[in-house]
């Protein structure tokens, strides 16, 4: 899978940039769709069922959350890195700087599935063990939300990782020239969700942390 | 985009953090929840101004990626208007607790 610097349909690489970046923000478009129909539901939930609702989302943890939002922001910051050091013509920066940004989404998953193993020994998965008495119907609610949205999200941070890693290669390998776009786009698909993660955090780790 | 500029955002985006998570400690009532989603909104627009770029995009480029976002806005709004300002549709929630 060799890329082209150009394009055949495309007249200069400058059209090619342009085009491919309106493509790429086009599909984010239907993903911010996408994360907010969950989002929209959360809020309607959280009106509607008032103090028992936020009480629910005090079960999550709030320490790994915050810990994953960190490693998160920064494996963006990384990802900026590989963008910017692809484009002023590099081929060994880009390659450490995508490694790191594929560890650190690594880092998240893996502090994700810690946080899920803990909701597991607490009865809070529903559908599977969750514990009716103890915590009640409204969090098997909060908890329907909190399993949709980590892991839908923990879905695209996989995807994001494979991609990732298939372009650390790729440009170690010589495959992908300075000029073409995929760095570019990878890179939007990447900071994207972690946005998505900006909005999730506080709707689910930060309700209920007080009174 | 230079190194210095993103690791200034990475800087902000660190301080916006500790500051949302510090925020919800304190009891606020509602205002918690909209002080962590303007800083939420801030945070977002860091990342997108800046990591990606849209800063010093063409207009078209923009418009796109506002797009998705003003179409949310008219999808949380107006199931907001119909949903949050039911009365009589909480009896089948009651139920649930």
């Amino acid at each position: 899978m060799s890329e082209r610097a150009i394009g055949f349909q495309y007249a200069t690489v400058a059209q090619q940039r342009e085009a491919s970046t309106l493509g790429m923000w086009a599909f984010l478009a239907t993903e911010v769709l996408f994360f907010g129909a969950l989002i929209a539901a959360y809020l309607n939930y959280r009106i509607w069922l008032g103090d028992e609702f936020i009480a629910a989302a005090s079960l999550t943890k709030v320490a790994l959350g915050t810990a994953n939002t960190a490693v998160l922001l920064t494996s963006s910051a990384c990802m900026a890195m590989a963008v910017m050091t692809f484009e002023a013509g590099s081929k060994r920066a880009p390659v450490l700087w995508l490694t790191a940004t594929a560890l650190l989404g690594l880092a998240f998953v893996v502090i994700k599935a810690s946080e899920w193993w803990l909701d597991y020994q607490e009865h809070l998965i529903p559908a599977l063990n969750f514990d009716l008495a103890r915590h009640g119907g409204v969090a098997e609610i909060f908890f329907v939300f909190y399993f949709c949205a980590t892991g839908l999200h923990a879905l695209h941070l996989l995807i994001g990782i494979s991609i990732v890693a298939w372009l650390a290669t790729a440009i170690g390998r010589g495959r992908i020239v300075p000029g073409g776009s995929t760095t570019r786009l990878v890179g939007l698909y990447w900071h994207f969700v972690d946005v998505v993660w900006i909005f999730l955090f506080p709707l689910i780790y930060l309700a209920g942390r007080n009174g | 985009m230079s190194a210095a500029t993103i690791w200034k955002c990475w800087f902000a985006l660190m301080l916006l953090l500790a500051a949302t998570t510090a925020s919800a400690f304190v009891p606020l009532g509602s205002a918690n929840i909209v002080i962590s989603l303007a800083i939420a909104v801030a945070k977002a627009l860091i990342v997108l101004l800046f990591f990606m770029e849209l800063r010093g995009s063409r207009a078209l480029v923009r418009a796109f990626a506002a797009a998705g976002f003003f179409w949310l806005l008219i999808m949380i709004v107006l199931t907001g208007a119909d949903y949050w300002h039911r009365t009589d549709a909480l009896a089948p929630i009651d139920q649930v607790r």
